[in-house]
């Protein structure tokens, strides 16, 4: 029996699709696309199965490509039936993307995470395998890796440590006739008036880029805030950008702004480094994480930190920031899990972590490694020192923390602190609801 | 015999209508569905990786209506975009089509050069007019300085009033040939005998314009304004290059609000976003398109 397919009959079909579609559309969010560990709590990786497989390493780091493939030739060499993949993405998309990539293990049996949100985000998700009890933990400082912990387990460990806090020229600082740090706020105000007086651009600030703008916000605001988790309070509501202390640190940027170079809120990092790089400014307001790009420009001078202590000596409860993100972590759904804790293990021993730290110009929490790099010897000292964890990554929005951050930079743009803080403040309350 | 015609008739029939259902099927896989998705998305609080999720009902969009600045600014900056970029697109390109649209070695070398920056990589683009408008060592400012005009330097997208507008020059400067070639296609389709009747009836250049190029050349605008309003919406890659990720105030529009709702895992709110945004683009278009109609009518 023939049947001609008219328009109606085609029409019909064509809705019938739809609607089946559209019905197989409204079967839930997460239906079928949720990871089968979300909402679980996995259990610990498996550490001692056979060491074979490949192991995919997702990371967002592109700079550290070279030292890590040296290290994955190395830790081949030790287990001959494991491989490793490095899968990187650049660091923006794989803040947004890295969690939907990694559940279900297509990717990452190890993986890494940055601190704060994305961190909670995948510990929610159950992505973590927890490392709570695991031999490795021990190979690490154990004030160091906070950062990867949540309710008492450890669920990563964070690998890498930055200083994000002002890099100093101390050539420059010396001409100017300092020394030592600052320990006050008319202290770092008087050394940035030496620093003008000989000719220097007292700070270079990439008031333009919103990513390493916020940078000496964690400074700014470390000795003002009455509690060392101020932004999470902000976030909470407990706290408000409009209290006191907030507003202070926001003057504070207001005095800043004429040692900043011409026109610095529309800066870009790439520009300010060059600045610094050349020898012309006395401080670049980012981090030690810029030591290397800024050799990589030929700068000769030596390197120190030095953050702006914005309260009397007295009154300073701490010295400088740190911060931990390059959590490394197990995939819970990981076929390769006994190589990947494997590759894990490798990282932590002090000699190869040595390897990562030199080769990358970058510290690392792991206890006992011996940095060669000139830079990091010369920062070394602040592995010791009284710092806060840097508290900028406390945000979990990202539309609150670009509130606040925003704050600053408007301020330095010409904004009336008060101003600026009601403003954030009507964000925050507006995306808190 | 007339019996085995009416089968292969009916035969061909059945098979025009399956020729559409490869296109169909794909349209309904990849547009109906994840628009239908959308819109149930739009309608909870999913954070784009739990299985738990809350009906919302329609608070996202309340929200997006009543108490969200930071929206509202996204979406103020868009407007001013895309009333700039439209207008300064729309006028460059129709220019270069009437001085280019004649075929000699000049023209062709010169349309060549204009058509050059459409096939750049927005990221390429983003990244040579971020060191144009560096404040410090960029192309603007030295420029300024070098012809003893360093009073008139400014912080270009540092500051929040201008920002969008110098966003505008960089996308007028990257689109502008591609939109050209638009306009020129159309002038060409224009009689030449029409000119030459007006010219014999006494028509100025400006009134062969009002007359004849103008009215003729409505359908080549009508295009070039609804794809530079939907390009202006959808400008992207450019601003996350030019403002960083996630760019500030100054320069976020719709198409990186809702990347960074994405980003924020507020999948429910970021998918309410993108309905609002799509239903914006389709009503502009089609007021554009409706003005651009009775203007030429």
């Amino acid at each position: 029996m023939s049947r001609t397919l008219d328009r109606r009959a085609a029409l019909r079909l064509f809705t019938a699709s739809g609607l089946g579609l559209g019905l197989a559309a409204c079967a839930g969010p997460g239906g079928g696309g949720a990871s089968p560990a979300a909402g679980n709590s996995p259990s610990a990786p498996a550490t001692s199965g056979a060491v074979k497989g490949t192991v995919s390493f997702a990371h967002w780091r592109a700079e550290d490509k070279a030292v890590i493939a040296e290290l994955v030739k190395a830790f081949v060499k030790k287990h001959p039936d494991a491989a490793v993949e490095q899968d990187i993405s650049p660091s923006a998309d794989y803040q947004s993307t890295a969690l939907r990539r990694i559940q279900g293990s297509k990717t990452g049996d190890l993986f890494t995470a940055f601190r704060g949100a994305q961190f909670q985000q995948i510990v929610k998700a159950g992505v973590y395998a927890p490392l709570t009890g695991t031999d490795v933990v021990g190979r690490y400082r154990a004030s160091l890796v906070t950062p990867g912990a949540q309710a008492g387990q450890q669920y990563g460990l964070p690998y890498q440590l930055v200083f994000n806090m002002p890099l100093a020229n101390t050539d420059a600082l010396d001409r100017a006739g300092h020394t030592s740090a600052p320990k006050d706020w008319n202290g770092f105000l008087q050394l940035l008036d030496d620093l003008k007086a000989k000719g220097f651009t007292p700070i270079a600030w990439p008031g333009g880029d919103t990513a390493n703008a916020g940078q000496l916000l964690n400074t700014m605001v470390m000795n003002n805030a009455p509690s060392g988790d101020m932004f999470t309070k902000i976030e909470s509501g407990v706290y408000r950008v409009t209290d006191d202390w907030f507003l202070k640190t926001l003057e504070q940027y207001a005095q800043l702004a004429p040692y900043f170079q011409d026109r610095a809120t529309g800066s870009t990092t790439d520009a300010v480094t060059q600045l610094f790089a050349s020898g012309k400014a006395g401080l670049l307001a980012t981090g030690s994480f810029q030591m290397a790009g800024v050799r990589a420009l030929g700068a000769k001078f030596p390197f120190d930190l030095v953050a702006p202590i914005t309260t009397t000596a007295q009154q300073a409860k701490y010295e400088g920031v740190f911060n931990a993100t390059f959590i490394l972590g197990v995939n819970s759904a990981s076929k390769a899990q006994p190589a990947a804790y494997a590759f894990l293990e490798f990282l932590s021993d002090p000699v190869n972590a040595a390897v990562y730290a030199n080769g990358t110009g970058q510290h690392v929490t792991v206890e006992g490694v011996e940095y060669t790099n000139a830079d990091l010897k010369a920062v070394s000292p602040w592995l010791a020192r009284r710092t806060l964890l840097a508290p900028r990554f406390q945000f979990l929005d990202l539309d609150i923390r670009s509130a606040v951050e925003n704050a600053a930079v408007a301020v330095v743009g010409g904004k009336k602190p008060a101003q600026a803080a009601e403003e954030a403040q009507r964000v925050i309350d507006q995306k808190r609801a | 015999m007339s019996s085995t015609r009416s089968a292969r008739s009916r035969r061909a029939s059945r098979a025009l209508w399956l020729f559409p259902v490869p296109a169909l099927a794909l349209y309904l896989f990849f547009f109906a569905y994840p628009t239908v998705q959308a819109v149930q998305y739009a309608l909870t609080d999913w954070d784009g990786y739990s299985a738990a999720y809350r009906s919302v009902g329609l608070d996202n969009f309340r929200q997006l209506a009543t108490g969200d600045d930071v929206f509202r600014n996204a979406a103020e900056n868009n407007l001013k975009l895309m009333v700039v970029v439209v207008l300064a697109q729309t006028a460059l390109a129709l220019l270069l089509a009437l001085y280019l649209v004649r075929t000699t070695r000049a023209s062709t070398v010169l349309r060549a050069l204009f058509f050059l920056p459409t096939v750049l990589s927005s990221v390429a683009v983003a990244f040579v007019w971020r060191f144009v408008y560096d404040p410090d060592g960029g192309l603007l400012n030295s420029g300024l300085r070098a012809v003893g005009l360093g009073n008139l330097q400014s912080v270009y997208l540092g500051n929040p009033d201008t920002a969008v507008y110098w966003l505008a020059l960089t996308q007028v400067w990257f689109h502008a040939g591609q939109m050209m070639v638009v306009f020129i296609a159309g002038l060409q389709a224009i009689p030449r005998e029409l000119y030459e009747a007006a010219e014999l009836d006494g028509a100025g250049r400006l009134a062969r314009f009002r007359y004849v190029t103008w009215p003729l050349v409505a359908p080549a605008t009508g295009i070039v304004v609804a794809y530079t309003t939907v390009q202006s919406f959808k400008a992207f890659d450019l601003v996350l290059g030019l403002g960083g990720n996630p760019p500030g105030p100054a320069l976020d529009l719709l198409s990186t609000r809702v990347y960074t709702t994405f980003s924020n895992n507020q999948f429910g709110y970021a998918a309410a976003q993108s309905l609002l945004f799509m239903a914006l683009i389709a009503l502009l278009t089609w007021v554009q398109r409706r003005a651009i109609r009775r203007a030429t009518r």
